[in-house]
């Protein structure tokens, strides 16, 4: 499913130039759940950015379902990120001003959903997440598990291909956490490729393979049993 | 999609309520005077535009060439009319009218144990039957044809025929007296005018009534000389006429008519449609409406607008690190930049749907006050105009876009990823300056009209207090009809009234030394054959006139005591005219008015000017002498200290001695200060719009610096840790908006001179623009940005530190 090849990207500020990736090469097959490990500042979230199309990288290939997309436009990078890929972030980046409802409702308006058509999924999706009692409440009511599981809900309502986490249960207790790698385990289980950024090595168990980075390059690779 | 959008926009307003609050009063002030001056300019637009041929229609106006170049006037002589419809066939419609200032009319007589009432109606005018083909009022009864026909009939309006009938409908048939002398039948009741007309016509008596034999007027039908500035003449020109062609023609005109000597006294053409801007010519009720005024005032509340939209657009881009979540997340969540534009710009219509709702309910409260302070009629239910409609929506869209736009492209404009961890390094501080640059933008606009109105209120302060050379103070000035009956009775009234104990002092003259009714001429100088090239105002007056009003001789001495002309007073002006440079050499030399044997006499003495006219204008030359039946006012000098029983015992005396007439009376200074209406109405909206600019750019600000003292909580906690005092951190939020205002005062100070002093040039009598009144602008702005900054200021520094380091 993504394949990247010697992937570069700097960051410049008036002085420095920092090296975040570093001729990085790596490949993640359909139905795969990676871990993505290292310590900050590795290049952990830049990698992470890119394979999600929100930054494009400065030198190399990045095949996402054999398209090249390294050099997309951000209309098209746009376009293929909404129907393709749903994210989760460790702070669950809800909008305070929308209701869980309205929140997980936000990606199948931007891909064109029927009206109709997108009451039946969320409330499918909600339901699934066991959260549907919560519909009418606004982010800032719920406890951060229960935001975390509408986030969840949110990034699969478009059943993308591939979901991208970025520490998952960071901002949660252990038992929320566990809630939360149980979810994704479950979808990954139904077909969705997920990587997954975490600093936890028992967040890191959940997954088949773990990637270890260090200033922008792979160290190793461990594969789970 | 657009659901989603106003939905996000609205709770966004709901969570941000002070902000939003800011920004639609604000706006709602701002978009209110918009509307206001829009309706202002929209009433002054449409004077007259509602007569059929009103493209066609001219005024003749006379162009009077002097030495000085041309002046205009509305008035033309008598016979104009006339014999404009004799020489000129192809011209389709002419149409005479005549105001009759001031006149007194009796309803009823004092037989059958009735007493008569007695009106007095400034709009009264002599027309010509034409005139209604002409302009198209309304009648209500009568035969607009056929009324005003004969001599000696009127038409009423409606609330003229109530007012004097009871109910128009008894009017038809019945007689009105004018003043005690001839009736006049009623034969038709008209429309009450619309209040855009400069036709304020109320009472309209037959124009044939003046050339009746009989009439005051009736000799000077053949008068080519004399212009009546109350006598207009309005004609229809066929289609396609040239009108630079048809001038010439009425300088053929004049010149077959009027006296060689008087041939340059011209005529031309005024358009209907110029008439109402025009100020130089008179108008009969109404005042005229420059051009210019109307730029200024629309320029006004442009920039009321603009800076009501910057307000919007300040606080919407310092709001922007707080939207840039929800930014990064509709962006990875695959929204486009089209989209989030019009989600921003939707929040941004909201606000003004509601800012325009807003300033409808200001507008209509408003409206009252409005109509009295400019003295115009404007009708609460505009709204239901469609002009008024279509401004209001252009307005939303204006600022929508104006207002809405910029902050919306800088939004969408985030990095998704920067957005979602707030990194704005770049576009924080390019918005700052734009920011400035709006501030400065708010102060500048908002220093120029508050140096404008500055000058204004003191060129008034200056109008009322600058000596006139002669005393105004405590005189009262009552009219009377100056019929032969009447000025027998004068020199009684006059003894009556000097035995009252609280009057000082009594004169009779045709005016009071300054006024707005005037009369003038040219004359002969020293026997010369010639008339000389410029006019002299008249002022018949006893010689009371001169002690009454302390008017001071520079040479000679003031005329004896008579009631014919036999000798002379004239000013200074009047010598520096003809070149006398030494007042006693004027002195013995011969007058003659009028071409008049029995106006020829010797001048006697010189007086030093007084002010004849507002203090707009120059003193022109003058000439004075008694002249006993031309007085129609008695001046009275009252000792200030009893001013209610002298009034009460006046008023008896004077219906005593003119049973038949109305009773008025003025106070002089009061009708001096009517001379600068204007320019206490100007100052008076003046004053309101600097107001409103200044109070709107202190909202922005004010939304600003709180907005400032959030985002520096950290700043200012980190400062006080390490032994910041409280008024050092008040300082470091007050400098920067010092600064600012100090900034836009280098601009707005040289646009306010060059305004003001524009302004100042076409007064004759004016102020010097000192550093005064600029110091006193910046210093006004400086205090109220201080003390809208202030509070927020003083209350970040002194919040606790250790809370507003942890809370971060």
């Amino acid at each position: 499913m993504i394949k990247i090849t010697n992937l570069e990207k700097f960051y410049r500020t008036e002085e420095v130039e920092t090296i975040a990736l570093n001729k990085l090469s790596m490949h993640v097959d359909t139905g795969e759940f990676v871990a993505i490990m290292g310590p900050s500042g590795c290049g952990k979230s830049t990698l992470l950015n890119i394979l999600g199309m929100l930054d494009d990288p400065d030198e190399g290939s990045y095949v996402f379902n054999d398209i090249e997309v390294a050099h997309f436009t951000e209309r098209k990078r746009a376009d293929l990120r909404k129907h393709n890929i749903g994210f989760v972030f460790q702070s669950f980046n809800l909008i305070d001003e929308l209701t869980v409802f309205e929140n997980v409702e936000l990606p199948l308006i931007y891909t064109g959903v029927p009206s109709a058509e997108r009451v039946k999924r969320v409330e499918e999706v909600l339901d699934k997440m066991q959260i549907m009692h919560r519909r009418n409440h606004y982010p800032q009511q719920l406890s951060g598990g229960q935001q975390q599981r509408v986030a969840i809900a949110r990034a699969v309502v478009n059943k993308p291909k591939l979901i991208l986490a970025d520490e998952p249960t960071g901002n949660l207790d252990s038992s929320n956490g566990n809630d939360v790698m149980e979810l994704l385990t479950d979808l990954n289980e139904q077909g969705t490729t997920i990587i997954m950024v975490t600093h936890s090595e028992h967040d890191a168990r959940y997954s088949h393979r773990i990637i270890r980075l260090l200033d922008g390059q792979t160290v190793m690779e461990n594969i789970m049993i | 999609m657009i659901k989603n959008s106003i939905k996000t926009a609205w709770r966004s307003l709901l969570r941000n309520k002070s902000y939003a609050l800011i920004n639609i009063v604000g706006l709602a002030i701002g978009i209110a005077a918009c509307l206001l001056i829009f309706l202002i300019v929209n009433f002054e637009t449409s004077f007259d535009n509602f007569h059929k041929n009103k493209g066609q229609i001219y005024r003749i106006i006379s162009a009077i060439h002097t030495p000085q170049g041309i002046n205009l006037g509305s008035g033309v002589p008598l016979p104009t009319a006339e014999s404009i419809r004799l020489d000129f066939p192809q011209v389709k419609q002419v149409a005479a009218i005549m105001l009759e200032f001031g006149a007194h009319f009796t309803i009823g007589d004092n037989s059958q144990g009735q007493t008569a009432k007695i009106f007095k109606e400034d709009d009264t005018f002599y027309v010509e039957p034409q005139f209604f083909d002409i302009f198209n009022f309304g009648w209500l009864a009568g035969d607009k044809k056929t009324a005003l026909s004969d001599p000696y009939t009127v038409a009423l309006t409606q609330n003229e025929a109530d007012k004097f009938f009871g109910d128009w409908h008894n009017a038809m048939g019945k007689v009105i007296k004018l003043g005690d002398k001839k009736g006049y039948k009623v034969t038709g009741i008209l429309k009450n005018m619309p209040a855009n007309t400069d036709f304020p016509l109320k009472v309209v008596m037959s124009y044939s009534s003046i050339r009746a034999k009989g009439s005051d007027y009736y000799d000077n039908f053949k008068d080519w000389v004399s212009i009546y500035g109350s006598n207009n003449c309005f004609i229809v020109l066929p289609e396609g006429q040239n009108i630079a062609q048809f001038n010439n023609q009425l300088t053929a005109f004049v010149k077959k008519h009027k006296p060689a000597d008087y041939a340059k006294d011209g005529m031309q053409l005024q358009a209907l449609g110029n008439m109402h801007y025009d100020s130089e010519v008179q108008l009969f009720r109404t005042d005229a409406f420059s051009k210019s005024l109307i730029r200024s005032i629309s320029l006004v509340g442009l920039f009321l607008l603009i800076i009501a939209c910057v307000n919007f657009i300040n606080l919407a881009t310092a709001q922007a690190v707080n939207r840039s979540k929800e930014v990064g997340i509709r962006k990875v969540l695959g929204s486009n930049r089209e989209q989030l534009v019009i989600q921003f710009i939707s929040e941004t219509l909201i606000v003004t749907v509601f800012a325009v709702l807003l300033s409808i309910l200001i507008a209509e409260a408003v409206l009252p006050y409005l109509n009295h302070l400019l003295d115009i009629h404007l009708s609460n239910d505009f709204i239901l105009a469609p002009p008024v409609i279509l401004f209001l929506v252009l307005v939303i869209a204006g600022v929508t876009l104006l207002a809405g736009l910029y902050p919306a492209m800088i939004l969408s404009g985030f990095n998704p990823i920067a957005a979602l961890k707030n990194k704005f390094v770049s576009t924080k501080s390019s918005g700052v300056s734009l920011r400035r640059g709006l501030v400065i933008l708010q102060f500048c606009i908002a220093q120029v009209l508050v140096i404008g109105t500055l000058v204004i209120i003191k060129q008034v302060d200056y109008f009322r207090n600058k000596p006139l050379g002669f005393a105004k103070d405590a005189v009262v000035t009552v009219p009377f009809q100056n019929d032969s009956v009447s000025l027998t009775r004068i020199n009684t009234l006059r003894d009556q009234l000097l035995q009252q104990p609280g009057i000082n002092k009594v004169s009779f003259s045709s005016a009071s030394p300054s006024d707005n009714m005037g009369w003038s001429t040219d004359f002969k100088y020293n026997n010369s054959s010639k008339q000389t090239d410029f006019n002299a105002d008249l002022k018949w007056a006893d010689v009371d006139y001169f002690s009454l009003y302390k008017l001071q001789l520079v040479a000679g001495h003031i005329y004896a005591k008579t009631d014919t002309v036999h000798e002379y007073v004239v000013n200074e002006a009047l010598l520096k005219k003809l070149g006398i440079t030494n007042p006693n050499d004027a002195i013995g030399k011969n007058l003659e008015l009028f071409n008049d044997k029995t106006k020829n006499a010797r001048i006697v003495g010189v007086v030093k000017d007084f002010n004849v006219r507002s203090l707009k204008h120059d003193i022109p030359p003058v000439i004075m002498a008694a002249y006993k039946s031309t007085y129609q006012v008695i001046n009275i000098k009252i000792q200030p200290t009893n001013i209610k029983e002298s009034l009460a015992s006046i008023e008896h005396l004077w219906n005593n001695t003119f049973p038949n007439n109305l009773y008025e009376y003025q106070f002089l200074d009061t009708k001096i200060a009517a001379y600068y209406k204007s320019e206490e109405q100007q100052s008076d909206l003046c004053k309101i719009f600097a107001g409103i600019a200044i109070f709107i750019s202190c909202l922005g600000l004010y939304g600003l610096i709180s907005f400032m003292a959030l985002q520096r909580t950290r700043e200012v906690g980190i400062r006080k840790t390490l032994g910041a005092s409280v008024s050092s951190i008040v300082y470091l939020f007050s400098k920067e908006f010092t600064v600012l205002i100090l900034l836009s005062f280098a601009i707005s100070a040289p646009l306010g001179w060059y305004f003001m002093n524009k302004w100042l040039m076409d007064i004759t009598y004016r102020i010097t623009l000192g550093p005064g009144i600029f110091l006193l602008a910046i210093a006004v702005s400086i205090v109220i940005a201080w003390l809208t900054v202030g509070y927020k200021a003083v209350s970040a520094a002194l919040a606790n530190p250790v809370k507003s380091l942890r809370s971060e």
